[in-house]
């Protein structure tokens, strides 16, 4: 079977890049993709762990990893939402020029 | 009686268990009048003030009926024997903390229902005078108010079956005193007289909390380690701990019973008689001190604040600043009452009192000290008010002296005679100063007694009672107090009883001559040019009817003061009906007293005994009369005529006048120091330490703060992303190395 | 080295790449349709680890429905006009050490929980489910079942959050209501 130290170790290279894209870029679009790609992240290393511990906790983690999908789809059109307001009061999505989170 | 009424009208089950209406009542008063005063109207208010009051009065009387019933009597949950002419009602625990525990509870005895009947009577009159006498004042419904809670605070003091009640009442007393005394408080002094009141009491009442605490810790060794068959070693005693605390008065008296008890533990050839008080205390706190020595501690403890309350040398100054409040206020509060719970609270532990000689001769002496320097003081004051307050604190001298030398019940009879005569002055003052125009100097009185027949009548009957002219009761609760100086056997102290009581003499004489002065200047001869008015009008019926009532008391009260009784349990003298109706209180002090300390001088017989009564009374009757003779000849005869005071004396009088300038004294030594101290804490403490460190400083440092943490804040999301991550990144690398090391 | 594991190290290959190619790329229509390829990857990896429902949700939900929201927005927002070179700031620095740091304590973790598994309790490091509950094991009869018994109250919720989320979307993007 596939050791589960190597599912973490590609989870923690998704993470990462995925916090990188958080961090680094200014599009607003692309931060939410790698927002996207951080919450795979955490689904690969709860399915990694399930495949692991299946024959104790059963599916416990499949659940979990299916909640989250759950959360990020509402959480992928709450965010658009805002992009796209965000766009038309701003005429941009560059998060340098958006400072507004300061009071 | 008994064929009056078959049955009878209440059972004492019922009276018992209404025993805190009696409270209530002046309480609701206060309540109503407070919250709707101006909503009633001046015609309710009074209705609400006087009937509360009157209420309370119908109900003491109840209580008095149930007290004169031989099956009154309340089981004690401190001992097996059941105390005897006595109502209590318990209303469960206060409050506790650990072991220590307090219970609210009410206690009624003899001594409390004669206190009962003196606040609402007294207290109802002077609340029936005052509908009068504050007619036209605006502030009518609050007056009525702090009136009514005053006798409710009173009523508490005095039903409270613990020291911790007692002192709320102490302590409520204390509170409308002084809005009473400022009651006028937009004239600056008054308000001023007000706040001193309030702190003098306030070092008083430091004196009995620290008397209470020291007692709760004399308690606890007791019970730690009082030898066994002593009533404190009991279990009886410890349940009774559990259930009402230590500083319930029925605990106390057991303490008092334990502490004379004989020591069966300890070793002969002692030079000390061997009683328990003279054991050392072993463990806890108050390790190596005697009991006797800690005792002592108490009572002087006590002294401190019963000289603050009763004002007593050296806290008595307050008092005649006090006759700034209104005139009914003086008479209820800072003459028949409040100024009295000193008195009432040595006669309360009179049993704790009797086993220290060197406390009470400490009394004695503070006593006749007061009684002394304020008869003299009283000599050159001519504001009424004034001479009456200085008589007040002479008088309560006087009580102080007859606790120090063991007759508590001559103490307490001159506590009621001198409610009824005080009162009835003080009342009939505030009658001339509403009959003309509010003047209190009796130099520009006079004459009075045609204008005023009422109260010129009743307040010759005041003086001659406080006097101490024979028919009337001032004369024998006072000498009663005197003759007790003069017999009975403090031991070791027996001369400075006698000493005192010759010292007691010379107060009776001062206090016969400015009373006379006080009456001849004010209601007799001319009326004086410097008049206000032209003319003085006798006052209302509201007012000159407590006069009248309260001048007949003072000459019925003689009643009570008559040594007339033979009863078996005095083979030795008559008993007064004072005596023997507070016999069952003073039962225990008695005893003890008898037994430590010989109070009682038992070689004399009965024959030996009325001789020397006879004498006494005759030397004070004397001395009484030829004191008021010669002032009221010389006021009357001399300086009407025009003489002048002798000028060689003037230095004396001037001195006299200005008090002796004990109020400068505390001044310079004090209140100097006070305000110097005040000055130093307001520029170090306050002004730089609150306000610059504290207060600007921590504004400053934090305004610093808010101004680098604004950086920070610059509205850039992923900044605060990084900021997050930068935690995250610290955050697992310190999760990391713990699981590793 | 069976074809279970050859498999995984393709398939994590090509999801890195498709993933740096969503963070790095400049324009957001190539971040997109890598992020898509990235999904499919992933999905793959899932069903080599015995999670095919939550492999057909991936795809499903994934790759079909949030990446459709994805290109309808970029299509709907004249972005290519736009592009956001990277520009380093304080912040963006912190940030980039931070996760690297971040990344090498996960690894160094990883690797260590491998050794202590190994070390510590050589028993555990295998499964030892057969091969009958592992052909069971996480299909979608499964999941329901647990979805609704255990989990059925935060699955509800769960269907209110997304209630929400609706509204909350349809409130934000619309410019007047």
């Amino acid at each position: 079977m596939i050791p589960t130290s190597a599912c973490l170790l590609l989870s923690a290279m998704l993470f990462c890049l995925g916090m990188l894209g958080v961090l680094l870029r200014k599009n607003a679009l692309v931060i939410f993709m790698s927002v996207e790609l951080m919450l795979n992240a955490a689904n690969l290393a709860f399915i990694g762990f399930a495949r692991q511990h299946g024959n104790t906790i059963g599916t416990s983690g499949h659940v979990s990893a299916f909640f989250v999908i759950a959360v990020a789809a509402a959480e992928a059109a709450v965010g658009l939402a805002i992009i796209i307001a965000l766009f038309r009061t701003r005429k941009t999505l560059d998060v340098d020029e958006v400072r507004v989170m300061k009071h | 009686m008994e064929k009056l009424f078959p049955e009878y009208p209440f059972s004492i089950q019922n009276i018992e268990n209404g025993l805190w209406l009696i409270i209530a009542l002046p309480l609701l008063g206060a309540l109503i009048n407070g919250v709707f005063g101006k909503a009633l109207g001046r015609k309710n208010v009074h209705w609400v003030a006087c009937a509360s009051v009157g209420g309370s009065f119908l109900l003491s009387l109840l209580v008095m009926w149930a007290l004169g019933n031989v099956n009154t009597s309340v089981f004690n949950p401190f001992s097996p024997d059941i105390s005897r002419y006595a109502l209590s009602a318990d209303y469960g625990t206060w409050f506790s903390a650990g072991s220590f525990k307090v219970s609210f509870g009410l206690w009624a005895d003899r001594l409390s229902a004669t206190m009962l009947l003196v606040i609402t009577g007294v207290g109802f009159l002077i609340h029936l005078y005052s509908t009068s006498y504050m007619e036209h004042d605006k502030g009518y419904a609050k007056y009525f108010c702090f009136l009514n809670l005053f006798v409710a605070m009173m009523l508490t003091l005095v039903l409270a079956d613990s020291l911790v009640l007692l002192f709320v009442g102490w302590e409520g007393v204390g509170l409308c005193s002084y809005l009473l005394i400022g009651f006028w408080y937009d004239d600056n002094a008054k308000a001023w007289a007000g706040r001193k009141a309030f702190i003098t009491n306030r070092i008083g009442d430091f004196g009995f909390l620290v008397a209470s605490f020291l007692l709760v810790l004399l308690v606890t060794a007791a019970v730690r380690e009082a030898p066994q068959g002593t009533p404190v070693s009991s279990y009886r005693f410890s349940t009774g701990l559990s259930e009402k605390g230590p500083l319930a008065f029925q605990s106390l008296s057991a303490l008092a019973t334990t502490l004379a008890a004989t020591d069966t533990t300890a070793k002969p050839n002692q030079e000390t008689p061997a009683l328990v008080m003279n054991r050392d205390i072993e463990t806890g706190p108050l390790k190596g001190y005697s009991y006797a020595g800690v005792l002592t501690a108490v009572l002087l403890f006590f002294l401190l604040g019963a000289a603050g309350k009763s004002a007593q040398l050296p806290l008595y100054v307050w008092l005649p600043d006090a006759m700034a409040g209104p005139t009914p206020v003086s008479a209820l509060i800072h003459a028949a009452t409040m100024v009295t719970a000193g008195v009432y609270l040595f006669c309360r532990i009179s049993y704790l009192v009797v086993l220290s000689p060197f406390a009470m001769a400490t009394i004695a002496v503070v006593g006749c000290l007061t009684a002394l320097i304020a008869a003299l003081i009283a000599f050159a004051q001519d504001d009424i008010k004034k001479i009456l307050a200085y008589s007040t604190v002479s008088q309560l001298g006087f009580m102080f002296m007859g606790i120090g030398c063991g007759l508590f019940w001559a103490a307490f009879l001159h506590v009621v005679t001198h409610a009824f005569f005080k009162a009835c002055m003080f009342l009939g003052a505030g009658s001339v100063m509403h009959g003309n125009g509010d003047e209190t100097n009796i130099k520009r009185l006079g004459g009075l007694r045609r204008e005023m027949p009422w109260t010129s009548w009743t307040f010759l009957i005041g003086t001659l009672a406080i006097t101490g002219i024979v028919p009337l009761s001032g004369f024998f609760s006072k000498d009663a107090i005197l003759f007790g100086l003069e017999t009975q056997q403090l031991t070791g102290y027996v001369p400075v009883l006698h000493t005192l009581y010759w010292l007691g003499l010379i107060a009776a004489a001062c206090t016969a001559f400015y009373m006379v002065r006080l009456y001849v200047l004010t209601f007799e001869g001319k009326r004086s040019p410097l008049a206000k008015l032209p003319h003085a009008h006798e006052s209302a019926w509201p007012m000159t009817l407590p006069l009248v009532v309260l001048a007949a008391l003072s000459v019925l009260a003689i009643a009570h003061g008559l040594p007339l009784l033979s009863l078996p349990h005095s083979p030795h003298h008559s008993q007064t009906l004072m005596e023997a109706y507070l016999f069952p209180v003073f039962n225990v002090a008695n005893q003890l007293g008898a037994d430590t300390q010989k109070l009682l001088k038992t070689g004399l017989d009965k024959t030996e005994w009325t001789s020397l009564l006879w004498t006494g009374w005759f030397k004070a009757w004397l001395i009484a009369l030829v004191s008021g003779g010669i002032s009221a000849l010389l006021y009357f005869k001399l300086w009407r005529g025009g003489r002048k005071f002798p000028a060689i004396l003037e230095p004396l009088r001037r001195f006299a006048q200005n008090k002796f300038f004990v109020d400068e004294l505390y001044e310079l030594l004090f209140i100097e120091r006070a305000k110097g101290l005040a000055k130093g804490l307001y520029r170090y403490v306050d002004a730089f330490f609150v306000d610059r460190v504290a207060v600007h400083g921590t504004a400053q440092t934090v305004g610093f703060l808010g101004r680098v943490l604004c950086w920070f804040q610059n509205g850039n999301v992923q900044a605060y992303a990084s900021a997050i991550a930068l935690a995250l990144a610290v955050g697992l690398t310190y999760a990391l190395l713990q699981v590793l090391s | 080295m069976n074809v279970e594991i050859i498999l995984f190290f393709v398939f994590s290959v090509c999801t890195l790449v498709g993933a740096s190619l969503v963070v790095f790329a400049n324009n957001p229509l190539t971040s997109a349709m890598s992020l898509v390829a990235t999904f499919f990857f992933l999905a793959a990896i899932y069903v080599l680890l015995y999670a095919h429902a939550i492999a057909a949700l991936q795809v499903m939900v994934y790759a079909g429905a949030v990446m459709v929201l994805f290109l309808l927005v970029i299509m709907l927002l004249p972005l290519q006009n736009t592009p956001l070179p990277l520009r380093p700031s304080p912040a963006r620095w912190v940030g980039a050490l931070s996760t690297a740091s971040v990344l090498g304590a996960l690894i160094y973790a990883s690797l260590q929980w491998q050794k202590s598994l190994e070390t510590l309790t050589p028993t555990t490091q295998t499964t030892t489910m057969s091969q009958e509950t592992l052909m069971r094991f996480g299909n979608l009869e499964e999941i329901g079942l647990s979805i609704y018994t255990k989990w059925l109250f935060p699955f509800e919720a769960l269907s209110l959050l997304l209630l929400a989320a609706i509204l909350g979307a349809v409130v934000i993007a619309k410019a007047r209501i």
